[in-house]
């Protein structure tokens, strides 16, 4: 399995048009219902706000990782929203956010093991400084799949 | 400096990977050798041998919830800090640690 399997374009927004952390979430969750990774929204972003409420997800460099651990996820994946404009979010630097990585994941641990790894992995490059400033900076999926192939 | 870290976070997701990847980076950077663990939902991967906890110098746990195998740790230095310290500040822990080693 490779990391491009992880990037889904369906669930991918690089000109979210938003002005808040709640509208972020929602935009995000609601895609991730259109396709087919979430059945149940309210209960989903109910769950991103559980774990919200445990710890910061802005990471710094304008980076923020909800994650919605949750049994109305059914599919494992991970929305991908760009903002133009930061927003208000909790973060560990101080900053807004601009680029939003949004953890679908399933309360069973060993259901779809494969792409939880890839979902480590990718969590794994957002702790490379070089590559969180080249996705800043991307306009398209085909862009941000090259970004994450290197 | 020989360094060995363990690190899990509250739902061993994306943090647990973060801080890795920092503390990696930081520390080749600074010249040190490094071997991290991880504790996760898909479990432990990477997980160290007894060789590289003996050679370490130091260990260091990025912890926001409980881990196993601590005992292995028995008699070494061991500095525990939460994950978000090591995806804040990476260089900076490794710096500190550094210097409280050479006291």
């Amino acid at each position: 399995m490779n990391l491009l399997d992880a990037i889904d374009e369906r669930i991918i927004d690089l000109k979210l048009t938003v002005t808040s952390k709640e509208e972020a979430i929602r935009a995000l969750s609601v895609k991730l219902n259109e396709a087919g990774y979430v059945e149940d929204i309210e209960e989903f972003i109910k769950d991103i706000y559980l774990r919200e409420s445990e710890g910061v997800t802005g990471i710094g460099n304008y980076i923020a990782i909800p994650h919605g651990k949750s049994d109305s996820v059914t599919q494992v994946g991970i929305a991908i929203g760009r903002l133009e404009d930061e927003i208000e979010w909790e973060t560990l630097d101080g900053n807004g956010v601009k680029l939003i990585f949004l953890f679908a994941v399933s309360n069973d641990h060993d259901y779809a093991i494969n792409h939880m790894r890839l979902l480590a992995q990718i969590a794994g490059k957002l702790g490379n400084d070089e590559i969180v400033e080249a996705l800043l900076q991307v306009n398209t999926v085909e862009q941000l799949k090259e970004i994450f192939k290197g | 400096m020989n360094i060995v870290v363990v690190a899990a976070c509250t739902s061993g997701i994306a943090h647990t990977y973060i801080a890795k990847e920092k503390l990696i980076r930081a520390a080749e950077s600074l010249g040190h050798t490094i071997h991290v663990e991880t504790q996760g939902t898909i479990g432990t991967e990477d997980e160290l041998s007894m060789e590289q906890i003996k050679l370490a110098d130091v260990a260091i746990f990025a912890i926001d919830i409980a881990i196993t195998g601590t005992e292995r740790f028995k008699g070494k230095k061991v500095i525990t800090v939460p994950t978000n310290v090591c995806v804040k500040s990476p260089k900076q822990l490794i710096q500190k640690i550094e210097e409280e080693l050479n006291k």
